[in-house]
């Protein structure tokens, strides 16, 4: 091989340098702004992980398996994951093989930003090498990969549905262009460079169609001009790369060493946040995902559309998303990259002022007095107290098993705090947390039984028990009858399904404990999506904004989610989620506790 | 001109709007059959013990139409499977396997009383003492339900259940509600006159003939009181009482009492399963779920459909005197049109 | 010229002439406001109520007759805990209606 041109330069490769040298810019200054936006034990322990062999092997293994390979995409759907990992890890190798090409055959070009992008335009093949050969071959075969992924891109658009997904994310105008210009990149590199194969060689993809190029345009200079197409689709795509959803090419990069350093989101816009904002690559799987997407006017509030929306500094919409939210989680369960949608928009919440701050000054922890000697308490929570049934249940249940319990709120009591921390008013939330502590220690349990899974939730993340053991009743109430001192017989005519609670699935991870308990009481079937994937109700106290009517559909999908297999009944483990299948229910909707007390005996 | 004696007319539902088109039908010379899907006749109104506003037995209603519906043929246990239209009348199968010929139905199909068990946060099915509107009437029939105690010191009302109430998927008023809470609390009053007896309101709608004077006799007369607060929870004591929690939004307080015991207004819902008979004959449902009218001034037994009549509870909440008015009208709607059809 | 007696202010609410500006904004942002009846279930349910007479129908009674100033010591209590949202009948969305107010209430031709 050897250089065509002497000066090693034609005026077609600056399109492709001013791209190139912007948003290498853009990406370099925007990493260090991002960087000293985290705090400064955060910007630490990010330099640090960096250096340390474990976390650098682990960021690489990640980058790997996540940015080129999409492994989590696989999982979700072959098709989608075979799509974006033959472009992704296609143009990868291409890039490194035109660097190693560089290297090997005309070392002193090694410098020139553009000569392994445009090698096949520079170099002239004097001789077939074996060498020659098998580069060539591996050329052409990783652009025949990408152009593939380009082909199942380009369907997807048209018929979303072969790719597992109903409803995909609406472009907008820069990220069509970014969209056309990344599409148009091989096609026209593809052309470009069998035009030239007879000078500078190439493989099974290049050569044929080199050769019907000569025989139907006879005409060498063509070349120059596709050339030229090739490097101005790669400029346009680089120019608008950072103000599309393709930033997330670049910013993934950072997002996952920030991760694996044990970075936590601090401030909503900056830091962390950011570069969660700008990984997001736009795929749309969190819109399937996302609940409220059953009726059509909640389809861009979806994780997806709010990334747009801060990156567009949209205010009003920003609040509008936040706010709407149920905070489910599933978004961030299927997001590919990462994204924590439900953080986020609280994030978001706490940004906003109040001119009424609650403050419960006026009330006194010593005037709850919790009577009893028990060793088990028993907090039943705001929502139990307009579900009887469970706080019925409950008691009867454990008085049945020998358990010496009392109750910390038999006439109501405190709210545990949850709903005001989804609010995003910490400093009210930590007031409530402080006075049910209070209570709490006051009281002298071992144990703090909840059938709330809100409550749960907030008692095992934010508060502060040491030495009492805080439990959800579907667990205890398990062991209770693991052990033994629960009997409980089984109705074998019975099929019930089990509704995995946000806050008690995704939220604290408990799938196994409720389904155990169940299956000493009952035949059970599944829900066609159900564990990590199970669909809220709708009744979420996390939504500030959705009014009773906006979640029946909501509602009503995820019931006949879980009535797809035909149960006699449905067993929930939360009363919100009881409380609000009971509205639209067509059969008997029971909380856990009524089910395995209606199969014990006394 | 003479109609024959031939002209089938099918009366889909026994309870009194069905029995009295019947009647009416067969005094016009037309042949009704009532089809009916429970084993005997009388529908709601049989498990009434005493009617307002004169407090007449609901037996004196039904009585007469033993002998009235002597000639009828009327089905007991029997649903319609399916009811097509044919050119000139429809064929309506019974489950029965009988097929009927008839001219024009007259759907009298009722209402459904809300299920309480729904508004759990009222304890229906979970509390001992909690008792719906209809167990209460069936207890002054039969005086046998453990749930009523045999000395109730404090007794509670707790009007629109069911009704008014988006969360319980019928936001609208039961009209009888009100007054029957009323009644039911002078009959509980005279049967224990050293009850404390509570009527827990949002309104009162006391529209009817004679019903305000029912009201200012539970207030003068028999001193029962009357609160203007919905019931939000109710709880249970140590003892087996339950315990109720309203705001009196008179006077901006919350209250509370303990109770013997609680009785439910149940309201009037429609009937959900006669979605699919509305359906197979292209009979357009409400808002409400309950059948709409032709027109709810001057039409309200009418519908859109040809021979298709509509009588009492099945278009929305009624009084008894309402429900016959209706079906005498129906029935003659049936004879005005079997009249013109034969021009 | 006094005659060594003062006319105390009217306690009558002046329908006319009272400051709605706040109610008129909650109403826009939150329509179903306007459909309250007065029933009290969420005054009944509410958890706050005995330490500081919380109750939304109050709230909403206060911000149509102009008193706000009771307004605000009722919300100093909210928990946001939802029962009252659960229990209404004209399913009125309660929170959204307490969480307006509190950011609106010195700021009434703020921004959300």
């Amino acid at each position: 091989m050897i250089d065509r041109l002497a000066n090693g330069f034609d005026p077609f490769v600056i399109p492709f340098m001013v791209g190139m040298i912007f948003v290498l810019t853009y990406c370099g200054i925007g990493f260090l702004v991002i960087l000293f936006q985290l705090s400064r034990e955060d910007r630490k322990r990010f330099l640090l992980s960096l250096v340390n062999p474990v976390t650098a092997w682990k960021n690489i293994k990640d980058i790997f398996l996540n940015c080129l390979i999409h492994v989590k995409l696989w999982k979700r759907n072959r098709m989608l994951g075979f799509m974006h990992s033959s472009i992704a890890f296609g143009w990868f190798m291409i890039i490194v093989l035109g660097h190693l090409e560089v290297w090997l055959f005309v070392p002193e070009r090694i410098r020139l930003l553009y000569y392994p992008i445009f090698f096949n335009f520079f170099v002239a093949e004097t001789e077939t090498t074996l060498q020659g050969a098998v580069f060539f071959f591996l050329m052409d075969f990783f652009l025949l990969l990408i152009l593939v992924g380009i082909g199942l891109a380009m369907i997807k658009r048209i018929r979303s549905r072969f790719f597992g997904m109903r409803r995909t994310t609406r472009a907008s105008l820069l990220d069509t262009i970014g969209l056309y210009s990344l599409w148009a990149i091989f096609p026209l590199r593809l052309l470009c460079e069998s035009f030239t194969a007879h000078i500078s060689g190439g493989s099974f993809l290049t050569v044929p169609m080199n050769h019907f190029f000569r025989w139907f345009f006879g005409n060498e200079l063509n070349y120059l001009p596709t050339w030229w197409a090739y490097s101005i689709a790669l400029g346009i795509f680089m120019l608008v790369l950072p103000f599309t959803r393709y930033m997330h090419i670049p910013a993934e990069m950072l997002l996952i060493p920030m991760r694996n350093a044990g970075l936590k989101v601090r401030h909503p816009r900056r830091g962390f946040a950011r570069i969660q904002v700008l990984s997001c690559p736009g795929c749309g799987v969190c819109i399937d995902a996302c609940p409220m997407s059953v009726r059509k006017e909640n389809l861009k509030d979806c994780t997806v559309y709010l990334n747009r929306q801060i990156r567009h500094h949209n205010e009003r919409r920003i609040t509008e998303i936040s706010e709407k939210c149920l905070m489910c989680g599933k978004c961030s369960e299927v997001c590919q990259v990462g994204v924590d949608g439900p953080l986020m928009r609280l994030k978001q919440r706490e940004l906003k002022k109040y001119s009424i701050n609650q403050h419960y000054r006026n009330i006194r922890p010593d005037s709850f007095p919790v009577e009893g000697t028990g060793k088990v308490l028993y907090f039943a929570g705001c929502m139990t107290h307009l579900t009887p049934s469970i706080r019925k249940a409950t008691m009867s249940l454990l008085s049945k098993a020998g358990i010496e319990a009392r109750m910390m709120d038999p006439d109501g009591g405190l709210c545990c705090g949850r709903p005001m921390l989804l609010a995003g008013r910490q400093e009210q939330a930590r007031e409530l947390i402080r006075l049910n502590t209070a209570i709490i220690r006051s009281s002298g349990c071992d144990t703090l039984l909840l059938t709330c899974p809100i409550c749960y939730r907030i008692f095992k993340e934010n508060y502060k028990l040491d030495g009492i053991r805080v439990v959800h009743h579907s667990v205890y109430f398990n062991e209770l009858i693991q052990s033994g001192l629960l009997k409980v017989s089984k109705d074998e005519s019975r099929t019930l399904v089990y509704h995995d609670p946000c806050e008690l699935g995704r939220g604290c991870g408990i799938y196994e404990e409720p389904r155990e308990a169940l299956l000493a009481a009952g035949n059970l079937v599944e829900a066609h999506q159900n564990h990590a994937e199970s669909i809220c109700c709708g009744g979420s106290l996390g939504s500030l904004s959705l009014n009773y009517e906006k979640r029946r559909e909501i509602t009503l999908n995820a019931f006949e989610n879980l009535t797809a297999e035909q149960p006699d009944a449905v067993v929930t483990a939360c009363p919100l989620c009881l409380n609000t299948f009971s509205h639209y229910a067509d059969r008997p909707v029971e909380d856990l506790a009524v089910v395995l007390d209606k199969a014990s005996e006394s | 001109m003479l109609l024959s004696m031939k002209e089938t007319i099918l009366v889909v539902g026994g309870g009194i709007a069905g029995m009295e088109t019947a009647v009416q039908l067969k005094a016009l010379g037309l042949t009704p059959v009532i089809v009916e899907k429970n084993s005997s006749l009388g529908g709601h109104v049989a498990q009434w013990n005493r009617l307002f506003p004169d407090m007449t037995p609901a037996s004196k209603v039904l009585d007469p139409y033993n002998d009235a519906l002597k000639e009828v043929d009327i089905y007991t246990d029997t649903e319609i499977a399916s009811i097509n239209s044919l050119q000139k009348e429809y064929a309506a199968v019974l489950s029965n396997g009988k097929t009927l010929r008839c001219k024009a139905v007259v759907f009298a199909t009722g209402f459904k009383l809300f299920e309480a068990e729904k508004k759990e946060e009222y304890g229906y099915g979970i509390y001992d003492r909690v008792i719906t509107n209809r167990d209460l009437e069936r207890w002054f029939d039969t005086r046998s339900d453990e749930r009523v105690p045999a000395k109730p010191a404090a007794i509670g009302f707790v009007h629109c259940v069911g009704s008014r109430d988006v969360k319980a998927g019928n936001s609208q008023c039961s009209k009888v509600c009100c007054i029957t809470a009323i009644k039911q609390a002078i009959e509980m009053k005279e049967l224990f006159p050293d009850t404390e007896i509570y009527c827990f309101y949002m309104d009162l709608r006391l529209f009817g003939k004679k019903y305000e004077d029912f009201y200012i006799n539970a207030q003068r007369d028999y001193g029962i009181h009357f609160i203007r607060g919905r019931v939000s929870e109710v709880a249970e004591t140590i003892d087996g009482r339950v315990q109720v929690k309203a705001e009196d939004t008179l006077s901006g307080k919350p209250v509370k009492v303990k109770l013997d015991l609680l009785v439910l207004m149940s309201g009037i819902v429609c009937d959900r399963a006669n979605n699919e008979l509305a359906r197979s004959v292209s009979l357009p449902l409400d808002e409400d779920g309950f059948f709409r009218s032709l027109d709810n001034i001057a039409g309200v037994t009418c519908t859109d459909r040809k021979g298709l009549f509509l009588a009492g509870t099945c278009t929305g909440p009624k009084t008894v005197p309402e429900t016959l008015a209706e079906a005498r009208s129906a029935a003659l709607n049936v004879y005005q049109y079997l009249k013109a059809k034969k021009k | 010229m006094d005659f060594g007696f003062t006319l105390s202010p009217s306690s009558a609410i002046e329908l006319d002439t009272l400051d709605s500006a706040l109610y008129r904004k909650l109403c826009r942002i939150e329509p179903g406001a306007r459909t309250c009846i007065g029933c009290g279930s969420c005054s009944a349910t509410c958890t706050a109520a005995e330490y500081s007479g919380m109750s939304v129908r109050k709230l909403l009674l206060g911000l149509q007759r102009g008193k706000k100033a009771e307004v605000e010591r009722m919300l100093s209590n909210c928990m946001l805990c939802g029962k009252c949202t659960m229990v209404c009948p004209r399913g009125i969305n309660t929170r959204r209606v307490i969480l307006t107010v509190c950011r609106l209430y010195d700021n009434v031709e703020g921004t959300l």
